[in-house]
């Protein structure tokens, strides 16, 4: 590796480089008015050709659109454009469209370059048409400079492994093993608990068709189990992944069941158990023994030991009941935990959720009042194989309730507890008083709501059933519940917000419609995979129009209640869609990935092995022999955290230069460089959350310009004394929350590198406020914004002397490039 | 009369008028009509003078349980606070209010001390009420601006 292309590195490294001069052309686009409207595209377009290698620049209505993307590969053919940039939205959003018109047109796709003037500039200084302008010039000029340097590339292609992991075994991970399966791939299910189900195996009916829940289920359940292409793994949970998108090498930690495969579900091992502990399938309303079945219809359908509850805990066989009882002697107590290897071309994470728990709202009585519970304790209340055999009956005196309240949004849409509405409670609501009608019609039903949500198909028609069929809906939340504590029976206080009127109502059982939550094991997850999610602690879509069930990430998909709370009709549709999409890519067996890796130049290169130290993925190894180090190509992720780290400048990150990124500060100190302030993002997180600054339309002041690196870990401590150097006032330097790296941890570097620059900076008496580091996901657009409003106010406090100063304490020393 | 700013008016949309407020309030119980829903409402659909002018915001006993419920963490109780603040501004102050305040001015208590008062906490083994430092009482009212609104 790496050899035969030497002589090409070493060339890479002259400062000429082309064969021909740069034939730039510059397409700046409208975006109809999106554009713009905040800017004048003309002007930008004509300060573009005037720059440098510049022949032709062109405004469009819409650059994106089939004409635009023509105009481009015509251009290239007649005009003889070796460089393409086009001025217009993220290339979050468009670079894969304008590389692809690059290669029609039959230029390299690594000779494209975009400025981001809508995210970036017109929809975040939409009333100052004047600065917008001049903001969209200079990072046109930045984009510019950076295209003059760029040079073609070759993709590598990686052959995708024909198999996935599904972690999560809830429905939406139940439909997405299935799809796969089906398709011919292999497939491992991973699942925390004893059984596969999830929250659909738990509740009793299904809105709005009124479908028995475990009766739809329990098929597909039995399906997974007896799949020949599907590995189902219970008591399982992931502990490792590595890898790339096609290639992932994943760790599993399966836990022991202490019962062997050939049990025939008999049960004569259960009755004879004497540890009984709350049955957690039935929300703690049953016991259950140490050996035990989850619930009647479980895959697999074995029983299990529950260690932590079982006599032998402690490693000592005191009691061997169950190995008694059990005629196919099954019971093994020397059945050990064990760590699987398993290699994947895909992953579906469907984690699913949990319900919130509404003990803090103690207004509510919920713990404290027998009779107040929650909406999941009520579908085991009245579900068949529930507790009490579907005989709906309250906790504290064993009675059929005469009369239920169901209080909405308890948990959701409430800064209290969780802002979002959780999606399935009015309906699930809704559904549940018509189940109680159904078998006691006489019981009086209150829904005490603020609005009702029937949004679904079908659903407006159950709502308008059940207040046909006599359920009372009272606009108003009430305020709170007393218990009467000689009866049990609760009062209900609030307002009717309709009639102005106060309302109480003595009820029998209040059901606390509580909502959804991500579920506590998706932050795990969420680590392991490096998966970005929102501030409610739900996964982030890739895009969430256009691509809603990827991830960032290639070759992991999101499906079910871990992206959002959604229904079991979504959560399948979802994970239809993630197995079609993990489909495509198992099919077609390959993929290219970006050839934006590091290469090690061996005639610079020590082999200290500082690089190789950095890297996140070791990637690079060192000869000991020949104290060379090299990159394997294939395990490079791309964050060039190796490049700053060489003290001989051995290592060239492709596509990610130092040279490009010099230029691009180049160009953006050539003028009122005192003012600027110069930004680096990460690809993954900090630019994503300034488009979404864009996206949100959140206003912040024009001084900041960015420029964007695949992790903040390439961001070389000379970029940033370069820019002082050239007088840039401010500088930021941005990247994934800690634990969040999208390239594992490589902003620790960052980390450290920017600790060491303010003692630099300390040392050279240059101001320490003027370097900032700040941590910004992909959800913080407020953040972002207000990151460059404190650099505004560092920028305004700034003296001529101070910019005088930096460009002294960092103006190249002899021996140094500039 | 000089305030401090006590409500950032913005909550004011944050409002989902689910009722929670009215629903905790024991003024509500008591007083018929007194709704810190409607008043919430009030103020941001039909302005600041709409509100004040209803006397019943009087109401008010400032326990803060509405806050203390309220899902979207408005503060309620200061949001009346202000509005009681803003009504005797603007001249709304009801007799009872108006009885109250002067009876502060003059006395600096609340109350009147009656000789019968007097006797009973003798009776009962309580000290003397000391003397209320009426100037100075004054000189506070005088600078929060109160006695000028009281006229």
């Amino acid at each position: 590796m790496g050899r035969e292309r030497t002589a090409d590195e070493r060339s890479a490294r002259k400062p000429v480089r082309l064969p021909e001069a740069p034939r730039i052309g510059v397409y700046v686009c409208h975006c109809g008015l999106n554009i713009d409207g905040s800017l004048d595209c003309e002007e930008v377009a004509r300060y573009a050709a005037g720059l440098e290698g510049v022949v032709l620049a062109r405004d469009s209505m819409y650059t994106c659109s089939d004409s635009g993307q023509d105009g481009i590969q015509n251009d290239i053919r007649e005009h003889g454009l070796n460089r393409v940039v086009v001025a217009s939205c993220t290339p979050r959003l468009h670079e894969p469209t304008f590389r692809a018109a690059c290669v029609e047109g039959g230029l390299n796709p690594y000779l494209f370059e975009m400025a981001n003037i809508r995210e970036h500039c017109s929809w975040v200084h939409l009333h100052d048409r004047k600065q917008a302008t001049e903001k969209a010039k200079d990072l046109v000029k930045m984009a510019v400079a950076r295209a003059r340097l760029l040079e073609p590339q070759v993709e590598t292609e990686v052959p995708i492994l024909r198999s996935a992991l599904v972690v999560g075994g809830g429905v939406a991970g139940i439909q997405a093993a299935l799809d796969l399966g089906d398709a011919g791939y292999k497939v491992y299910l991973v699942e925390k608990g004893a059984s596969i189900g999830g929250r659909m195996a738990q509740i009793d009916k299904t809105f709005p068709t009124m479908d028995c829940s475990i009766c739809i289920l329990a098929p597909k359940m039995s399906e997974v189990g007896r799949h020949p292409n599907i590995e189902l793994m219970t008591l399982s949970e992931v502990e490792e992944v590595d890898g790339y998108i096609g290639n992932f090498r994943v760790k599993v930690r399966k836990k022991p069941r202490y019962v062997k495969d050939a049990c025939t579900y008999c049960g004569d091992c259960v009755t004879d158990c004497p540890q009984h502990v709350p049955n957690e399938f039935d929300c703690g309303l049953s016991t259950r023994r140490a050996i035990y079945s989850p619930f009647a219809q479980a895959v697999p359908a074995t029983y299990l030991i529950d260690m932590d509850t079982c006599v032998n805990r402690h490693g000592m066989i005191a009691c061997n009941r169950c190995y008694t009882a059990c005629g196919q002697k099954c019971i093994d107590f020397s059945q050990r935990e064990e760590t699987l290897s398993l290699e994947v071309g895909t992953i579906i994470v469907c984690t699913g959720s949990d319900v919130y728990d509404p003990t803090p709202l103690t207004e509510l009585g919920y713990q404290r009042f027998p009779n107040v519970i929650t909406s999941l304790e009520f579908e085991r209340l009245i579900n068949a194989g529930g507790p009490t055999g579907g005989n709906l009956i309250r906790p504290s005196d064993k009675r059929v309730p005469k009369t239920v309240a169901f209080l909405q949004c308890i948990g959701s849409r409430s800064k209290r507890s969780n802002p979002y509405c959780s999606n399935i409670c009015c309906m699930n609501t809704i559904k549940d008083a018509l189940l109680i009608r159904e078998h006691w019609p006489e019981t009086q039903i209150y829904v005490f709501y603020m609005d009702i949500r029937a949004f679904g198909k079908g659903f407006e028609d159950l709502l308008q059933r059940a207040r046909r069929e006599g359920v009372i809906f009272i606009r108003g939340i009430p305020g709170e519940i007393l218990q009467n504590d000689a009866t049990g029976n609760l009062k209900v206080i609030g307002e009717n917000t309709l009639l102005s009127k106060l309302y109480q109502y003595e009820v029998d059982l209040a059901v606390l419609s509580v909502g959804i939550e991500p579920s506590k094991e998706s932050a795990v997850v969420k680590r392991l995979l490096a998966l970005p999610s929102m501030a409610d602690g739900f996964f982030m879509e890739a895009h969430p129009k256009l691509r809603p069930v990827d991830t960032p990430t290639g070759g992991i998909f999101l499906a079910g209640c871990a992206e959002g709370p959604k229904d079991i009709k979504d959560s399948v549709t979802q994970a239809s869609a993630a197995a079609s999409r993990a489909n495509i890519l198992m099919s077609r067996g390959k993929v290219t990935v970006e050839a934006i890796t590091a290469q090690i130049d061996p005639e610079a290169c020590t082999g200290c092995g500082l690089c190789a130290r950095v890297c996140p993925y070791g990637a690079i190894l060192v000869d000991k022999e020949s104290r060379k180090a090299s990159v394997v190509e294939a395990a490079c992720a791309g964050c060039g955290t190796c490049s700053p780290e060489c003290a001989f400048g051995a290592v060239t990150m492709r596509h990610y230069t130092d040279e490009q990124i010099l230029a691009q500060i180049d160009a953006l100190a050539e003028e009122g460089a005192a003012r600027k302030i110069l930004a680096f993002c990460c690809n993954w997180c900090s630019y994503a959350g300034a488009d979404f600054s864009g996206v949100s339309r959140i206003q912040y002041p024009p001084e900041i310009r960015i420029v964007r690196t695949m992790c903040s870990g390439r961001v070389d401590p000379r970029f940033v004394e370069h820019a002082l150097f050239r007088g840039i006032a401010a500088v930021l330097v941005s990247g994934c929350h800690i634990g969040d790296c999208h390239y594992i941890n490589a902003n620790h570097q960052t980390e450290k590198r920017v600790q060491k620059l303010w003692k630099r900076m300390a040392k050279l008496g240059v101001q320490r406020e003027r370097l900032r580091l700040a941590w910004i996901s992909a959800a913080e657009g407020v953040k972002f914004a207000k990151e460059v409003e404190a650099l505004r106010q560092v920028v305004s406090r700034i003296s001529d002397e101070e910019i005088r100063k930096g460009i002294e304490a960092f103006s190249p020393r002899k021996g140094e490039p500039a | 009369m000089k305030s401090l700013e006590l409500f950032d008016e913005q909550l004011l949309y944050e409002c989902y008028q689910c009722a929670r407020c009215t629903g905790s309030c024991p003024a509500a119980i008591v007083v018929e009509g007194f709704n810190p829903r409607n008043m919430l409402l009030t103020c941001s659909r039909l302005g600041m003078e709409a509100a004040v002018s209803d006397a019943k915001l009087w109401c008010c006993t400032t326990c803060h349980v509405c806050e203390d419920r309220c899902p979207q963490m408005i503060a309620v109780a200061d949001l009346l606070m202000k509005m009681m603040n803003e009504a005797a501004r603007r001249g709304y102050i009801p007799d009872k209010v108006r009885t109250a305040t002067e009876m502060i001015l003059r006395t600096g208590r609340l109350l009147h001390v009656s000789k019968r008062i007097c006797d009973v906490r003798r009776k009962l083994g309580l000290p003397d009420l000391p003397d209320v430092p009426v100037e100075e009482v004054e000189g506070i009212l005088e600078e929060t601006g109160l006695s000028e609104l009281m006229g």
